[in-house]
């Protein structure tokens, strides 16, 4: 469809602004001309109704939650409250300047405190830092607040252990902390090895980073045990956050000696993914590395009755971002839970298991899973079997969403030999029975083409607004912007 | 063994080819490696007159979905760079052990190449 | 439970058909040692009226922060947002949605990410914009890491009229990688350019400076972009009031090699800080060592004009350790915001809404100053924010200002705590003030 620049008529605006009331003030009387722009920067020039169909249009291109099925393993979309916006959208809290004094702020102040009282409990947690934008912001934030720890203790420590099932955010955000990545391999149960991970865990190593349960769904039954290996050697245990929706009310990360925590309020806590963010990527950290934390967290003086900022101290690894956090995002996920309750937190966790599960026994028998045990809340299949046949996974994918159903995360995890073409599925607790049925009998029919009419699979999708694109060209020709396209076009 | 790899060429763990002539060892990526990454879309320049030491980075290749690393199988100072492959890295796809050759290096220590594999020694390797 | 559609029954049948007689045996690889004994201690849940009670009460606690405009920017500033846009935002398919991973069912967000980029290209006149960084402090550190990469450098030159938590982020992101900060102390309220000369050198992988800096001064961006390129160090230049692009020169013709820039003036709310959104923008040249995504045009198997995620091979869920960053999550919703604001305000709207901006804020200044209680500190060319100092008792005047319903502006002493700036006022004045509002602002001050 046309771009915004291609419906620009000469002339026309969209835009509401109060008279000038100081037509006599010529702005070259007060800003040296070398500092101005010589021409108006040229953006568009569309009405408010072009703008409106505009982007209604557009938004008719997408697929989102409302939409029906989207099955992303280790992503949890699940569906937003809208109470939740509501809240978020009260104008006390939307019109509140982050500079505001104190006093002005309570409410806003006694919301971050109160939220993170709630997740500390939920965790199993000391203390959470609402500092963090996203769950990669997050992991790097945790790094820091490691890395700090031990330089404090005068320890030397370099290494960071990740099991290669990880997302490619933890060694991401190791490396920005100046740390080295050692690899751990996943074993034949599809988790830690425990043999590798003790011969790996020395004193120069600062811990693991671990998903649990992990990408490919499965709870890591060694916990005790890697417990026992980090900690007996002096490392700290970082949690990764994003499968949180598999042990609400029933498991703790705090309580399996997890030292640090991030939590994607976007994934588990049901705040909107925007089409890729804003989220937040709280973390939460037992009370030996509260000195570390992003300065500043919220506190309460029971003398005055009042909310306030506290220096986090001279131990504290600093600011990871301007202002505080992403509140808009906190406020969404804090009416989520206060709408729950411990019950129907409970509820949310049990619920999405028995589908993962349900999904898995459904489909094994179609789509080979990475292992065939009991999962958490997502379950790894396969699309291995269909190489044969000429078919890759990426078609199956493709292929589903002529059946209307945003595909799963495919070719994550990702490792030898245990995991490839896989298809990762995660249905969470808003996904009730029908809709799971209908997504099985999908995925067993397309499994059914690809043995006899792989071209559907191949040439699919054909009811999207679009076909498959062509990622070569692309880089290959790179176009970034319009001006980039006219000037290809000259 | 098929035309996917080459009688009379040398082959490292990390899929990289050496094709000897005289001092000169000419360096390119297998077709198992093109195949694995895909589509490729850039290649980093190499610089002439650099030395590398076998083992070390060579250059990065770019496909849609996956960067490698190619390391050097052989010491040595890089004598010529394939300019036509840097601007259109697509011939490492389809011609990987003719026009899809990235360097020649002056080798140093031409024993090197007794540490790689025959043609059939990697086939064995890549064997599925 | 209303998110939760499966019922009790539903949910025994599933169990069933999985061929397990209990939810627990699903869960049997959970060690006993590690299970939660008993519920969460947590409230019970609430119905919708008692949230809205409970988190309506909580928000009264907080001022009425609608009918309270604010003196303060200071790296948030108050613009007006169309209510067009607010109701495009509605749009459940541009917020219900993941990261566009599929193209074929997001287009919406990518293409208008692709507009986004071409608007920032033309604010700023650079050829590559990363769209979505969470915000200007996390944007200037990946700058800095970008800047780093490309030239090898090991040393960093700060202006001291950053943003003080862009300076405080900056750090944090570096200080694992051994990389040596030099602060440039200013003058007059601008970075002082004879100390940059002095600093800058062999090592230097960038130059930092803000304009208009905190002080809201515009900075000599072209004669520093001549310092660094002089020792083939980088310039990035940091814009906290994206409002500002529409009026002064554009980064691009100043020499500038990395821009980044805060959005949240186009069309975001203030929300006490975030999320907000910031943009990274360069050349070209640059493009294999850009944190975080892009977007870009190509073709489908059909031929049709469409756009995708492009250059991935950066990121980390492909590179890892080895990606430029670890971003995955970012801000793209507020991306599309600002997109749909831009084209509301377009070319002549966003020029008049920064003219007005001006005006307002130059105006207020002059008043200030006539009425004899206000002095100027430094002699310097704004954009929307100024310094001014007070010679009264700043308590009185923000309770003055609070009584009036204004937002009083930021005490600069707060963060710099030189002499000189005892009793500096950081003055931000947009264009949701009105003339007689203005006025009255300063007929309160003047007694």
């Amino acid at each position: 469809m046309k771009l915004i620049f291609e419906k620009s008529v000469p002339g026309r605006d969209g835009y509401s602004l109060p008279e000038d009331q100081f037509p006599k003030m010529n702005i070259k009387d007060f800003l040296p001309e070398k500092y101005l722009t010589k021409d108006k920067k040229n953006l568009s020039e569309v009405s408010e109704v072009d703008v409106i169909r505009h982007f209604t249009k557009l938004s008719k291109f997408n697929y989102g939650v409302d939409d029906g099925l989207y099955p992303l393993g280790s992503c949890t979309m699940k569906y937003n409250p809208r109470i939740n916006e509501k809240m978020a959208s009260l104008t006390n809290f939307t019109y509140a300047h982050p500079f505001s004094s104190p006093d002005m702020v309570q409410g806003s102040l006694e919301l971050m405190y109160r939220l993170d009282q709630l997740l500390c409990e939920i965790n199993g947690m000391n203390q959470f830092t609402m500092a963090p934008a996203s769950g990669a912001h997050g992991e790097l934030t945790g790094i820091l607040v490691m890395r700090k720890f031990f330089l404090d203790r005068g320890e030397k420590r370099h290494k960071v252990l990740i099991p290669d099932s990880a997302h490619g955010t933890n060694p991401a955000s190791a490396a920005m902390g100046g740390f080295e990545v050692v690899e751990i391999k996943s074993n034949e149960r599809g988790t830690v090895d425990l043999e590798s991970l003790s011969q790996a865990m020395d004193n120069e190593t600062v811990g693991l980073m671990l998903t649990n349960p992990n990408t490919v769904g499965l709870f890591d039954e060694g916990i005790v045990e890697i417990e026992k290996i980090v900690h007996g050697k002096g490392g700290l245990l970082y949690y990764d956050g994003a499968n949180l929706n598999a042990s609400l009310g029933i498991n703790r990360p705090g309580d399996a000696g997890f030292d640090v925590v991030h939590l994607n309020l976007h994934k588990t806590f049901s705040t909107p993914h925007g089409g890729g963010g804003p989220g937040a990527g709280v973390i939460g950290v037992k009370s030996k590395l509260i000195p570390y934390l992003p300065t500043p967290i919220v506190s309460f003086d029971e003398n005055l009755k009042k909310y306030f900022f506290k220096d986090v101290g001279p131990k504290s690894i600093g600011m990871v971002r301007s202002f505080w956090g992403n509140f808009a995002v906190l406020v969404k996920a804090f009416t989520w839970i206060l709408s729950l309750g411990p019950d129907g937190l409970y509820q949310c966790s049990k619920t999405s298991i028995i589908n993962a599960n349900y999904v898995l026994a459904k489909l094994k028998e179609y789509y080979k899973p990475a292992y065939d045990r009991y999962c958490g809340h997502e379950c790894t299949l396969t699309g291995r079997e269909y190489k044969k046949y000429g078919i890759k996974t990426l078609d199956i994918a493709k292929r589903l969403m002529d059946y209307g159903f945003h595909p799963p995360t495919i070719y994550f995890p990702h490792f030898e030999p245990y995991a490839d073409e896989t298809i990762m599925i995660e249905p969470p607790e808003s996904e009730g029975k029908e809709i799971l049925d209908d997504f099985i009998k999908a995925m067993i029919a397309i499994s059914k083409e690809a043995k006899e009419n792989p071209d559907l699979l191949k040439s699919a999708p054909q009811r999207t607004p679009i076909g498959r694109t062509d990622d070569v060209l692309a880089v290959k020709r790179p176009i970034l912007t319009y001006d980039d396209e006219l000037k290809f076009k000259d | 063994m098929s035309n996917k790899i080459l009688e009379g060429l040398y082959y490292s763990k990390s899929d990289e080819w050496v094709k000897v002539e005289n001092d000169v060892a000419a360096i390119g990526i297998t077709f198992y490696a093109q195949d694995q990454l895909g589509d490729i879309v850039y290649l980093e320049e190499v610089k002439t007159g650099i030395r590398l030491k076998k083992g070390d980075t060579l250059t990065t290749i770019e496909s849609v979905k996956a960067v490698a690393e190619v390391f050097s199988p052989i010491s040595g100072e890089v004598i010529e760079v394939n300019a036509d492959v840097i601007n259109d890295p697509s011939q490492i796809n389809q011609d990987p052990y003719g026009n899809g050759w990235f360097v020649k290096i002056k080798m140093s220590q031409p024993d090197e190449t007794k540490e790689l594999m025959s043609a059939a020694d990697y086939s064995e390797y890549r064997k599925e | 439970m209303r998110y939760i559609p499966s019922t009790e029954e539903q949910l025994k049948e599933m169990l069933r058909e999985i061929g397990v007689s209990s939810f627990e045996e699903l869960i049997d690889s959970i060690p006993k040692e590690v299970r939660l004994k008993g519920k969460l201690d947590l409230p019970a849940a609430l119905s919708e009226q008692e949230l809205e009670e409970e988190i309506g009460g909580i928000a009264q606690k907080n001022a009425d922060f609608y009918n309270l405009k604010p003196l303060i920017g200071a790296g948030a500033y108050r613009h007006l947002v169309p209510e067009a846009e607010r109701a495009l935002l509605q749009r459940e398919e541009f917020w219900t949605c993941y990261t566009p991973y599929q193209p074929e069912l997001s287009q919406g967000t990518l293409q208008s990410i692709f507009e986004f980029q071409s608007y920032i290209s033309r604010l700023t006149k650079m050829e590559v914009v990363v769209p979505s960084i969470f915000d200007c402090a996390s944007a200037a550190a990946e700058g800095v890491l970008m800047s780093l990469r490309l030239t090898h450098r090991r040393k960093i030159i700060v202006s001291s009229l950053l943003h003080p938590h862009f300076k405080e982020a900056i750090r944090t992101y570096i200080e694992p990688h051994d990389i040596k900060i030099v602060e440039i102390p200013f003058h007059e309220g601008m970075t002082d350019i004879e100390k940059i000369k002095q600093a800058v050198d062999e090592d230097t992988s960038a130059i930092l400076i803000q304009s208009p800096n905190f002080f809201g001064s515009i900075e000599n961006i072209t004669e520093i972009s001549e310092l660094a390129h002089q020792k083939k160090a980088m310039l990035i230049q940091v814009i906290a009031e994206g409002m500002s692009l529409a009026l002064l020169k554009s980064p691009g013709e100043m020499g500038v090699d990395i821009v980044v820039g805060s959005t949240q003036s186009f069309g975001l709310d203030l929300n006490f800080g975030g999320p907000y959104n910031a943009f990274l923008a360069t050349k070209k040249e640059f493009i294999r060592q850009i944190p975080g995504r892009i977007i870009g045009e190509t073709v489908d198997r059909q031929g049709r004009r469409v756009f995708v995620m492009t250059f991935r091979a950066r990121e980390q869920d492909i590179r890892r350790e080895k990606a430029t960053s670890n971003m995955c999550t970012n801000h793209n919703l507020n991306v599309i915001a600002s997109n749909i604001y831009l084209s509301l305000m377009g070319t002549e709207g966003l020029y008049q809404c920064a003219l007005l901006n001006t005006k307002n804020a130059h105006y207020l200044e002059e008043q200030l100053l006539k009425t004899g209680n206000f002095e100027k500190i430094y002699q310097y060319p704004y954009f929307n924010e100024f310094l001014i100092g007070y010679r009264g008792d700043i308590e009185n005047l923000n309770m003055t200002l609070l009584e009036h319903k204004f937002i009083p502006p930021l005490a600069i002493q707060s963060f710099y705590p030189d002499k000189e700036l005892e009793n500096a006022l950081l003055f931000a004045v947009t264009e949701v003030f009105t003339k007689d509002e203005l006025d009255k602002i300063v007929r309160i001050l003047s007694k």
